[in-house]
């Protein structure tokens, strides 16, 4: 069946996808060669004393992974498939909290909920009493979870907009309520979405620091950025394990996971479940993922911002007295992520047509290592990057801290992002539509435009909002490889914050959120629209 | 098809902007400059420095550590002309490595001699001090210690909160194993892990803890809570000083090198000199209650002076950057 279908030029498309994967190594080698030259790789890897940090890092990005699954699935299933008031508007606020950089959103939570905070402080003379500690692995689970589950909602409710409601349908019509229609219909048919979205949630754990860095939960990222400096090799080896890790829990998940189905498209008006009397129930759980989310990081970063506001403007350097500071981080913020964006979906596309269409080991090997990609802490990608790209011959090494080089390390970081929702977009566009319209005479160039592309717009801006939302937020990769004087909002952010000028810090923050919010309706909300 | 059109020629429009962007953005004949220091704090002294010498300034501001790890990885084609960082235990990281320039005698005798290399490759520009941060509505004023040593007492068992991930945090531990022995700062760090001192990610992740009253007290660089005080000033945060010649007290100078394998040493030490000019030390007294290190510049009003503080003396710079050694001890102490 499947050598059947191989078209004779998929050759081309594997010559592509070997190009487009090698930069995609280049992170790991640099450990490799790092690792080989300093030595001690087997010494690393065998301390007991790193078996707590490795088995605390997996335990935390399992469970965020299956919590953000199950929240973001049924927020996906909510705003896309019932009557639940406000959807429109739910839709364009689910994905914002995935801008909120972790040093700073797990901070504004961690002064909105923890003990003698903002909200105790508001409920203390209505009689509550004193809040528990947020910290350890409660506080990181809890926070982690708020701040990624949009990689699990955005690209299910993606493949949700793409699937024919006609099942649905009969299995409402046969008398099966909305919870047994989920499980029995919905559900099978979005697993490899969900699965897809867990494992990038599972990897971002497994690499952020800043969140456990506040919350106190010694993981291995943790260990990797305190001996970073303090003692490098260790540092690269621990990195590197990191990266095998990832590759081998991609691997893993992914023949698991199975073959994604394919199917039909849907005819006509949207499936519209009543709710019913789980409606006000239904309002008040997307309601609350929203308010822990969005709006209780976002309200104590508005307190902030008006607190400091008379004190902070006076200052020459005072982004909240001089608001146009922020004009030009905010020009290079869209310009650099929007790119990063695009060149993103354009480089996975061949790798998840291979994937899709023809399988094989390269498809794998490929997808193993854009999915590593985003395993590793930033820091690890900029160092390799430089490494690179000084080592290179005139035309590569004269990249070196340009704007070109920013996009790419963008889009090596957060290809995953885009590559998951990719591939389940492929694989969705049924084989019948293509054959239909290669019999007719269309040729490779002219289906993709005419039939692929259309039928998977709306997986792949999903992918391109994940990676958009995403590189808008980084730090330590765009700190080090921007061009010199290239300001974004995210570095104005960490600027402010370092030195605790909370309310600049606050106050590009939200404008940070403001225009991820813009750039999300533009690039993801409205083309959804336009293309179902 | 139109659809595809445009999408297409969005993305070589942008294409374009990016060369474009990119082709002004590499200013070959600009000073660049690396530093861990803010734009906040500092932004407004480069621009001025831009504006009375003429010189073109490229500043890249990012972490202290991750800076000195970008110009190791970049080696002898560090574009980097000047390396300014937080923390002497960073700029003794790349001075191990061979990848900074000695300064002139020139530049050197603007700084006392006790906040520079002995070898002549890295001054200090301004001084942070350590204190003791505490909550006064929790803790009174007179149960306070004399010295960061009496922390390991049974009375401050889970009252203290420490960061010891952090750049400053551990410099003052590398000081402390000169000062006064291997033994004493092991003992110490074993001290207050024994006594549940609770580890936070930072400087301002302490400060925000014990302005909460999560914690009592903390030990933190002297400036942060400055900062929280003009943000919000009902915080009842406040700093403690350890007693004259506490280790616990220990002045951190943040520092300033010429990158080895420069083209610019002239302007790069110029830079240098000016950072140490009467009117940038005294930017750093008001606008970031820092020490100032050269000249005769007061501190801030409400921080006091230097010369009444009598910090611990005698570290050897050099020895100050045995960072490797205080990571291990810290960590076979149980606080990593």
């Amino acid at each position: 069946m499947t050598t059947a279908r191989v078209d004779p030029r998929g050759i081309g498309l594997r010559i592509v996808v070997v190009l487009l994967a090698v930069p995609f190594a280049a992170p790991l080698a640099y450990l490799l060669v790092r690792t080989i030259d300093e030595g001690g790789f087997w010494e690393v890897a065998g301390d007991a004393a790193l078996l707590g940090p490795l088995a605390r890092s997996l335990g935390l990005a399992t469970a965020v992974a299956l919590a953000t699954a199950v929240v973001g699935t049924a927020a996906a299933w909510l705003v896309t498939r019932t009557d639940l008031p406000g959807r429109r508007a739910l839709r364009l606020l689910l994905p914002l909290p995935l801008v909120l950089p972790s040093f700073i959103g797990a901070f504004a939570l961690i002064a909105a909920f923890a003990r003698g905070g903002l909200l105790e402080r508001i409920l203390g003379p209505l009689g509550v009493g004193t809040l528990p500690q947020v910290d350890g692995f409660a506080g990181a689970f809890t926070v982690l979870t708020l701040l990624t589950y949009p990689y699990v909602y955005l690209p299910v409710a993606a493949r949700l907009r793409q699937l024919s409601p006609s099942m649905e349908e009969s299995a409402r019509l046969l008398g099966s309520g909305p919870l047994e229609t989920f499980r029995t219909v919905v559900l099978p048919q979005t697993r490899a979405a969900i699965a897809a979205g867990g494992l990038l949630v599972f990897l971002y754990v497994i690499a952020d620091f800043g969140a456990v860095q506040l919350l106190r939960y010694d993981t291995l990222t943790r260990a990797i950025y305190s001996n970073r400096l303090v003692d490098p090799p260790v540092a690269a080896a621990l990195s590197l394990a990191l990266g095998l890790l990832a590759i081998v829990v991609v691997v893993g998940q992914r023949s698991v996971a199975g073959p994604v189905r394919s199917d039909v498209r849907r005819e006509g008006g949207a499936l519209v479940v009543g709710l019913g009397p789980w409606r006000l129930p239904a309002l008040g759980f997307v309601g609350g993922l929203l308010t822990l989310a969005l709006v209780a990081p976002v309200a104590v970063l508005g307190y902030w911002a008006v607190r400091g506001a008379a004190e902070g403007s006076s200052r020459p350097s005072s982004l909240i007295g001089n608001p146009e500071r922020l004009i030009e981080p905010a020009l290079n913020t869209s310009l650099a992520s929007g790119l990063a964006a695009i060149v993103a979906v354009g480089v996975v596309l061949p790798v998840a047509f291979l994937r899709g269409r023809h399988g094989g080991r390269l498809g794998s090997v490929a997808d193993a290592l854009i999915t590593g990609g985003f395993a590793l802490p930033g820091i690890v990608i900029a160092l390799a990057l430089a490494f690179w790209t000084l080592n290179s011959p005139g035309a590569v090494g004269a990249l070196y801290q340009t704007l070109p080089l920013l996009v790419g390390a963008y889009a090596l970081h957060f290809g995953a992002l885009a590559l998951g929702p990719a591939r389940v977009a492929v694989t969705g566009v049924p084989r019948a539509l293509d054959d239909a319209a290669r019999t007719l005479g269309r040729g490779r160039l002219s289906r993709l435009l005419s039939v692929d592309l259309p039928l998977m717009a709306p997986g792949l801006a999903a992918g391109a909002g994940l990676v958009l939302l995403s590189a808008m937020k980084e730090l330590p990769v765009t700190l080090l490889l921007a061009p010199a004087g290239f300001p974004t909002l995210a570095t104005r952010v960490w600027s402010a914050a370092e030195d605790a000028f909370w309310a600049d810090a606050s106050f590009a923050a939200l404008v940070l959120v403001a225009l991820s919010g813009v750039l999300t309706w533009l690039l993801v909300v409205r083309r959804e629209r336009e293309f179902s | 098809m139109r659809r595809v059109t445009v999408v297409v020629a969005t993305i070589a429009a942008a294409a374009l902007i990016a060369l474009g962007a990119s082709g002004c953005g590499d200013d070959g004949d600009a000073l660049t400059i690396y530093t861990g220091r803010t734009e906040s704090l500092v932004g407004p002294l480069l621009e001025q420095f831009s504006e009375e010498t003429g010189i073109a300034v490229d500043v890249r501001y990012g972490d202290t550590n991750d800076l000195a790890l970008l110009i190791d990885t970049e080696g002898d084609r560090s574009p980097a002309d000047v390396y300014w960082g937080q923390s002497p235990g960073a700029t003794a990281f790349l001075a191990g490595e061979d990848l900074l320039a000695p300064l002139s005698q020139d530049v050197l005798d603007l700084v006392d001699p006790a906040f520079e290399d002995p070898d002549g490759r890295w001054v200090g520009i301004s001084g942070r001090q350590r204190v003791l941060v505490y909550n006064s509505d929790l803790v009174s004023e007179t149960d306070l210690p004399d010295s960061v040593f009496d922390l390991t007492a049974p009375r401050f068992s889970g009252e203290v909160g420490l960061a010891p991930t952090n750049g400053s945090f551990q410099d003052f531990i590398t000081a402390m194993r000169v000062l006064e022995g291997e033994d004493a700062a092991r003992e110490w760090l074993e001290g207050m892990v024994d006594n549940d001192a609770r580890p936070y990610a930072n400087n301002n992740a302490i400060v925000e803890a014990v302005s909460r009253g999560e914690v009592p007290m903390g030990l933190v660089n002297h400036y942060y809570n400055f900062r929280f005080l003009a943000e919000d000033p009902g915080l009842p945060s406040r700093n403690h000083q350890f007693a004259d010649g506490d280790i616990g007290g220990l002045v951190i100078p943040s520092s300033a090198s010429v990158v080895a394998g420069t083209d610019a040493t002239e302007d790069a030490e110029r830079f240098i000199a000016f950072l140490l000019s009467e009117e940038s030390q005294r930017y750093f007294a008001t606008e970031t209650f820092e020490y100032p290190l050269a000249d005769d510049v007061p501190a801030a009003t409400g921080v006091p002076p230097l010369d009444t503080l009598a910090p611990p003396t005698g570290e050897q710079a050099d020895e100050l950057g045995d960072i490797e050694g205080t990571g291990k001890l810290i960590a076979e102490a149980g606080l990593n």
